[in-house]
């Protein structure tokens, strides 16, 4: 895999002396993160002191756009990048502290509705990303990737499976660049048509969650909407990851069948450890919240927890986009994830609102 | 060298967290 390409999901991380290694990336996420802060309030203040109507730009534009900005400038020296590659620990304590915002029965409702479009969504994108890598001439492996990479949850995903695939390393650096390429244009992209549709924000926060390929990109997505509308992205999201298991297993047989490789002996020890653990800790602390377990201010503390804990993983989602590299990485899968990522945006766009009626999101 | 996934990190975390604000441990978290 080629360096500038960071794995953001080590999957282990070594509790030993390497800690302090951590510290200067975290301290650049942070300051990264806060600044986009305060330019949101910034703006804001200007605009109110001097009567004017300034668009209201979030600080998870900013945050990702400074960490862009720094990331295809100077670059990332290597004394930060170990910290900098602690963003999906922010991102996965922020969603574990996102289950104080739901009660236990929201969670099994819109959880419920989700896992309907999400096996709608996983059965489409399996199928059309699989014609679309055929029809254009993508290896079988690459093709593998693109599609558990677009049907779930993009990076973490290609990387679960890249194993039981046995992919090269060219590959799976193909498919998550085309994943977080495409995920940078849907920050772009997905807020802009919420806007323009005058989507309610539980309907656009289930959209970003449903369609967007990685979590760290739909949770923002989301944010970047409204904070409403971030949390239901959050909850659709966790909801496909969910699924992460049994898609990685799926195709794990299929390939140990082709490669004449080993069989998976334990299927439900092989469903566990792909389970994303988070999961458990989001509805727990949802569980909690249901329970009164929590007063009123102290609700308010962890929900501004998960805040400061995505506001650093904003700022590595700007980090660790690095625009040449995604231009290196070739035009076909790139444009094979694009055709597929708009059908199924689109397709996922038109349930919701179809649905949206008669779930009264 | 013992090794833990960055999931179960984030629950392990987020669950210390969680009892030191409902200890009232923690001051009050501004945003």
């Amino acid at each position: 895999m080629h360096p500038a390409i960071s794995e953001p999901s080590k999957r282990t991380v070594a509790i030993s002396g390497s800690f302090f290694r951590l510290i200067p990336g975290i301290l650049l996420l942070t300051v990264i993160g806060y600044a986009g802060k305060v330019t949101e309030q910034s703006i804001t203040t200007y605009g109110k002191a001097h009567h004017i109507a300034l668009p209201n730009i979030e600080y998870v534009l900013w945050a990702i756009l400074f960490g862009l900005i720094v990331s295809n400038t100077i670059g990332i020296p290597a004394m930060f990048r170990a910290g900098v590659d602690t963003y999906e620990f922010w991102l996965k304590i922020g969603i574990v502290f996102q289950g104080v915002r739901f009660m236990v029965g929201d969670v099994l409702r819109l959880g419920g509705t989700s896992l309907v479009f999400v096996a709608i969504e996983l059965a489409v994108s399996i199928a059309l990303m699989t014609w679309l890598g055929r029809r254009f001439g993508l290896s079988e492996k690459l093709t593998s990737l693109l599609a558990i990479g677009s049907s779930i949850c993009g990076v973490s995903a290609i990387i679960a499976s890249r194993g039981a695939i046995d992919a090269d390393d060219e590959e799976v650096s193909y498919a998550i660049g085309a994943i977080l390429a495409l995920g940078a244009f849907s920050l772009l992209a997905f807020p802009a048509i919420g806007h323009a549709l005058h989507m309610s924000d539980s309907t656009f926060g289930m959209w970003a969650g449903l369609a967007v390929d990685n979590t760290a990109e739909a949770t923002a997505a989301g944010a970047l909407y409204s904070d409403a509308a971030g949390k239901f992205a959050v909850l659709a999201k966790t909801t496909r990851n969910a699924t992460i298991g049994f898609v990685v297993l799926a195709y794990s047989l299929y390939w140990a069948k082709k490669n004449g490789g080993k069989e998976i002996a334990n299927k439900g020890a092989f469903l566990w450890q792909k389970f994303p653990k988070f999961v458990l800790g989001f509805i727990g602390i949802s569980l909690l919240a249901s329970l009164s377990v929590f007063n009123k201010a102290q609700m308010t503390d962890l929900a501004n927890l998960s805040r400061w804990a995505f506001l650093l993983t904003f700022a590595g989602v700007g980090l660790r986009t690095d625009l040449r590299e995604i231009r290196k990485q070739g035009l076909r899968p790139l444009f094979v994830g694009a055709v597929g990522e708009f059908a199924i945006a689109g397709l996922t766009l038109a349930m919701l609102l179809g649905a949206a009626p008669l779930l009264h999101f | 060298m013992r090794k833990i996934s960055v999931d179960w990190l984030a629950v392990i975390g987020a669950i210390a967290l969680t009892f030191l604000v409902w200890a009232g441990a923690l001051p009050d978290i501004p945003w």
